[in-house]
């Protein structure tokens, strides 16, 4: 599994999250992107930890944060690292990160790197 | 463009109500109908976030006219998420300003307490990015505590300082009859004592109990007014004389440069400009604390103090009552409290009554220029307003 960056048909520029219409060139007719697997590499911007998190995260605390990966697009994710600190280098996975009854939500999650 | 008044308010307390969400927004209105001796009305904006969502109540404003007996005006609701009371505000004063209509009311109304606070908390997230931020359980409380951890870093805000901000509008509020939380708190019982991590625990590091808003039932009441209508009251005269709203990227992630909150400078550069008025002139400001990092960084987003010093500026007392420019005299989100939908129409309810002299204990001497920012999303979605007392 991969998160997708996407890729401008017109200019090149890459988006994450998904829009209709490029931020920078603005040009687009329908659906004109490219979808790209996004790098697992990167360095952490900042987070927190949630110490209630939503009532169907069976968790006591969730750590979140925004990271910036190697090629300067920024996701927001769960950690899974005991000790985050502003600037230390994760690495991303794919995994389950919110899970319904019928349903599983799949996502970034980071370790240290 | 007309120019537009308010010409009456009316507030809920904002606590939990145990009555329905239309009377929650109709009762404030009544009120407003009493203060400006108003009956008949043009056209009904209401304001409301949470309706359809955790009170199972949709088309609110159908409810809220007929629960009047104002039928058959105009009635419409708006969403904008915790913007929506300052975005009602000006779809209102667009109704008059454009001469469509001579008299609007803009009540606003949330009931959130009739879930508990995990449910109220989930349903306001429900406003950040669906698949970028939502699924992996962003509340907005993580939000403001990954941009608190930034700006702790970028302009040195300390733990002390947002306790400050809580312990200053907790002050507030004991003089606000309709104030959520009347509850006196020390610096030293949320950060100093050996009791404080009990006290004020954790919530979204380094955000703690104390720097969060509570959750409130409420509603709040403005009726607007064109100035032939207006002149005829007799009740100081209140222009609505600047509105500014700006928008900012859906997901905070994808901000250049995430310690900005664009939205808040737009708006507000939007509203000063409109009101002819610069920052330095404003007398009483009520600004959305639902963290008490946002009273200090929009401090500065507005243009009351430089990039950075807002803190400094709280340090020196000029944010408190009796400082140079008072900021949340209500007891802000902060402790007046936080019912979504409604929050800034009863933002400006705090501003006409400190600018009529009314505000009793909590009066800002010589008052004559108002400020409020309402802010919605995490700061995607922003309405700031100006108000002016004309003798």
């Amino acid at each position: 599994m991969e998160l997708y960056g996407y890729k401008c048909k017109k200019c090149g520029h890459l988006h994450y999250p998904y829009r209709m219409v490029c931020k920078n060139c603005g040009k687009n007719e329908h659906n004109e992107f490219d979808p790209v697997p996004l790098p697992r590499k990167g360095k952490l911007l900042t987070f927190t930890i949630l110490h209630n998190p939503p009532s169907d995260y069976e968790v006591v605390t969730l750590g979140l944060g925004i990271v910036e990966l190697d090629n300067g697009i920024r996701v927001t994710g769960q950690l899974r690292i005991p000790n985050p600190k502003i600037g230390m280098k994760v690495r991303g996975e794919i995994d389950v990160v919110h899970s319904a009854e019928y349903d599983k939500q799949y996502g970034m999650v980071f370790y240290k790197a | 463009m007309r120019n537009v008044y308010v010409v009456g308010i009316g507030i809920t307390s904002f606590s939990r109500l145990e009555y329905p969400l239309a009377e929650i927004a109709a009762y404030p209105a009544m009120m407003a109908m009493k203060d400006s001796g108003i009956s008949k009305i043009d056209h009904l904006y209401v304001a409301n976030m949470g309706a359809g969502r955790i009170n199972q109540q949709t088309g609110l404003a159908s409810a809220v006219i007929d629960t009047l007996s104002l039928t058959p005006a105009g009635a419409t609701a708006i969403e904008n998420g915790p913007a929506s009371g300052a975005s009602a505000i000006i779809q209102g004063f667009q109704a008059v300003a454009s001469g469509m209509h001579d008299v609007v009311m803009v009540t606003g109304a949330e009931r959130m307490r009739e879930v508990n606070n995990l449910e109220a908390t989930d349903f306001v997230a429900t406003l950040t990015h669906p698949l970028a931020e939502y699924i992996y359980g962003v509340t907005l409380p993580s939000l403001a505590g990954m941009f608190t951890r930034l700006i702790m870093e970028k302009h040195g805000v300390t733990s002390r300082h947002l306790a400050m901000v809580a312990v200053k509008n907790h002050a507030n509020a004991m003089h606000n009859f309709f104030a959520h939380l009347h509850q006196p708190i020390t610096i030293e019982a949320i950060l100093d004592s050996p009791e404080a991590s009990t006290n004020n625990p954790f919530v979204a590091e380094p955000l703690r109990f104390f720097d969060m808003c509570p959750v409130s039932d409420g509603g709040a009441c403005l009726i607007l007014a064109s100035e032939d209508v207006a002149k005829k009251i007799n009740r100081p005269k209140i222009r609505l004389a600047g509105l500014g709203q700006a928008t900012d990227t859906h997901a905070v992630q994808e901000r250049k440069d995430p310690t900005e909150l664009l939205a808040v400078r737009g708006a507000a550069a939007k509203a000063f400009e409109m009101a002819q008025v610069k920052p330095s002139q404003v007398n009483v400001a009520e600004l959305h604390d639902a963290f008490t990092i946002l009273e200090i960084v929009e401090s500065e987003e507005v243009g009351f103090f430089k990039k950075g010093e807002g803190h400094k500026a709280l340090e020196r007392g000029d944010t408190s009552l009796t400082g140079k420019l008072p900021i949340n005299p209500s007891g802000g989100l902060k402790a007046k409290g936080h019912p979504v939908g409604a929050t800034g129409i009863g933002q400006a309810h705090e501003i006409i009554m400190q600018l009529r002299g009314e505000a009793e204990k909590r009066q800002v001497k010589n008052a004559k220029i108002g400020f409020t920012c309402n802010f919605g999303g995490f700061g995607n979605n922003v309405c700031c307003l100006v108000f002016k007392r004309e003798e």
